[in-house]
């Protein structure tokens, strides 16, 4: 079972110094890409929670039909935030964090390539945090308007929808200057003899990610701003009631929307691609075609937007060329979802944490994907937009392949960051819990929604009973399970055994070959030659 | 003075981001769609 093995002792001289400040000033001030990594994990973490939370209380809500616990204006605003939150304060985040810890490590940089601005990208994402919450106690509270923001909805919104506004245009900013550092480290900051094709896979996949984020926030940033400018400077972009164009709205929001859904799916298939090859003791197979595959994604997603669209009345030639485009994505992703594959296939397996929520990610996101195939179809997708089918399609990419990713990421570098070893039993019930009671929550949705049932709604018919009241008992058991996920991270940082400098015998990236565990605090300075 | 390599790497990153949210409001704004 075990595959620790500790061959790669290293006697650093230079080690744990932090600079300047202690105490909380020390996470104030830091420019350290570790610290900071640190900070958007938690970040993320807390962000989850709430986002959950909000989840639990929309389930709540929906456990019977019939309005019992909130009113349907609340409902909304649960709806919107939990979106929000999940998309740009948990997910998000907590692969930036991966990129800070890790992407300096791995291709043998001493830093980020902007050490101060890295500090300032954080520190921005708490305020955008709290607007969003303050948002709630606005009078009106907090917009209902749904994570998407359409208009003419958001035109009509109270003063929450202002402050929902300038979050956006902060987290925007954050992403833009952590998309940039991430980039120009990238270029510019490799280690003699780290070529871009001998880069870890994790790197390729946030490079082509940083691209992709520098392109298309700045097109959110603009559309959000245009409804600003609707709503107090008399402008009409988007408010039919002056002349503008809500569906305008809808495709500039999708041109970021579609392109965000590979932000957050790229990252992931960066920590799959480093778990799956550690835990089956082989290389990655097809390397080059996992590298080409991934380009080929993020340029494909900029000409799908419209599929998410198909009901606003486009013309046939529109929807026939967004569902041909959209279907031509699956080529790229069956290459990465076969060479995992291939990775396993005769490899010396073992099933440690790690593997096992990869393992989860490469099932459950395989199965989000298919039912994406099914949406991407124009006759299909008509009578499934808008139901809980979509809600059960996005929640399997994002809830599932996102998160079980993130997941397999902290437990495989949990014993480097903190050079300590998790409970390993403790992570296998984690994974467990998780992976049945996330699929009691979302599977049955495919069925509502198959049989009709309208997503973003608090009351619902009775037919649709037995459905909602699975998906809420799998709700609340996968919200409690993560839980015992806090406690796993608790009880290894304060009492965790020591971890060898590699405690995982097949992981053959940087991090793990000229490093010990744990990481001073300073590395790679002077820079190895790799050559 | 000279830029870094770094400083220029992020300029030219940054002068796209500009472009995108610039151009999308002049696009819609200036030109009326």
């Amino acid at each position: 079972m075990s595959a620790v093995v500790d061959n790669h002792a290293h006697d650093h001289g230079h080690d744990g110094h932090h600079g300047g400040y202690g105490g909380l000033m020390r996470w104030v001030t830091t420019t350290n890409h570790k610290d900071i990594g640190t900070m958007y994990l938690w970040f993320s973490f807390v962000m989850f929670m709430v986002g959950g939370a909000m989840a639990l209380v929309i389930r709540a809500e929906l456990f019977s039909p019939g309005l019992q616990i909130v009113d349907p204006d609340f409902f909304n605003q649960m709806t919107t935030m939990h979106g929000l939150i999940m998309v740009f304060g948990a997910i998000m985040p907590a692969f930036v964090g991966f990129a800070n810890w890790l992407i300096p490590m791995q291709i043998g940089a001493p830093d980020m390539a902007f050490a101060r601005m890295n500090n300032w990208s954080f520190w921005i994402l708490p305020f955008a945090g709290a607007l969003l919450i303050i948002s709630f106690f606005t009078p009106g509270g907090a917009p209902g308007v749904g994570w998407t923001l359409y208009a003419p909805l958001t035109v009509q919104m109270g003063v929450g929808m202002d402050l929902t506004i300038f979050a956006v245009h902060l987290l925007g900013m954050s992403s833009i200057m952590g998309s940039i550092n991430i980039v120009t480290t990238i270029l510019n900051l490799r280690a003699p003899g780290m070529t871009l094709m001998r880069m870890p896979l994790f790197c390729w996949t946030w490079l082509i990610t940083g691209y992709l984020l520098i392109a298309v926030m700045p097109v959110l940033a603009g559309a959000v701003t245009m409804t600003l400018t609707d709503r107090h400077f008399g402008t009409s972009f988007f408010n039919a009631a002056g002349g503008g164009d809500p569906v305008l709205y809808q495709h500039i929001f999708w041109f970021f929307g579609h392109p965000e859904v590979y932000i957050i799916a790229l990252p992931a298939f960066g920590v799959i691609s480093q778990v799956i090859p550690a835990f089956s003791r082989k290389p990655l197979f097809g390397y080059a075609s996992m590298v080409y595959a991934s380009s080929a994604i993020a340029i494909l997603s900029f000409i799908v937007w419209a599929h998410h669209m198909y009901t606003v009345g486009m013309p046939v030639t529109g929807q026939l060329f967004f569902m041909y485009a959209t279907t031509l994505i699956a080529i790229p992703t069956g290459v990465k979802v076969f060479n995992w594959v291939a990775t396993m296939w005769k490899g010396s397996l073992t099933f440690e944490t790690p593997m096992l929520f990869a393992c989860g990610f490469l099932f459950l996101f395989t199965l989000g994907g298919f039912t994406g195939l099914v949406l991407s179809l124009v006759p299909i997708d008509i009578q499934l937009h808008d139901t809980y089918y979509v809600v059960a399609h996005f929640h399997y990419v994002m809830a599932i392949g996102a998160v079980f990713a993130g997941f397999a990421g902290v437990y495989f570098w949990l014993p480097k960051w903190t050079g300590k070893m998790y409970d390993e039993t403790l992570g296998q019930w984690h994974f467990w819990l998780s992976t049945i009671f996330i699929n009691v929550t979302f599977f049955v949705q495919h069925f509502a929604g198959m049989a009709g049932m309208p997503r973003r709604i608090p009351d619902y018919p009775l037919m649709f009973e037995t459905w909602n009241k699975i998906s809420s008992i799998g709700a609340f058991g996968f919200g409690l399970s993560q839980l015992l996920f806090l406690y796993v991270v608790l009880k290894c940082i304060r009492s965790g055994e020591k971890a060898p400098d590699k405690p995982w015998e097949g992981a053959d990236s940087l991090e793990w070959t000229h490093l010990p565990t744990p990481v001073p605090y300073h590395t790679f300075d002077p820079q190895p030659d790799l050559r | 003075m000279a830029l870094s390599r770094n400083a220029k790497t992020g300029l030219i990153l940054a002068s796209i981001a500009a472009a995108w949210f610039f151009g999308l409001i002049i696009k819609y704004w200036v030109m009326g769609g």
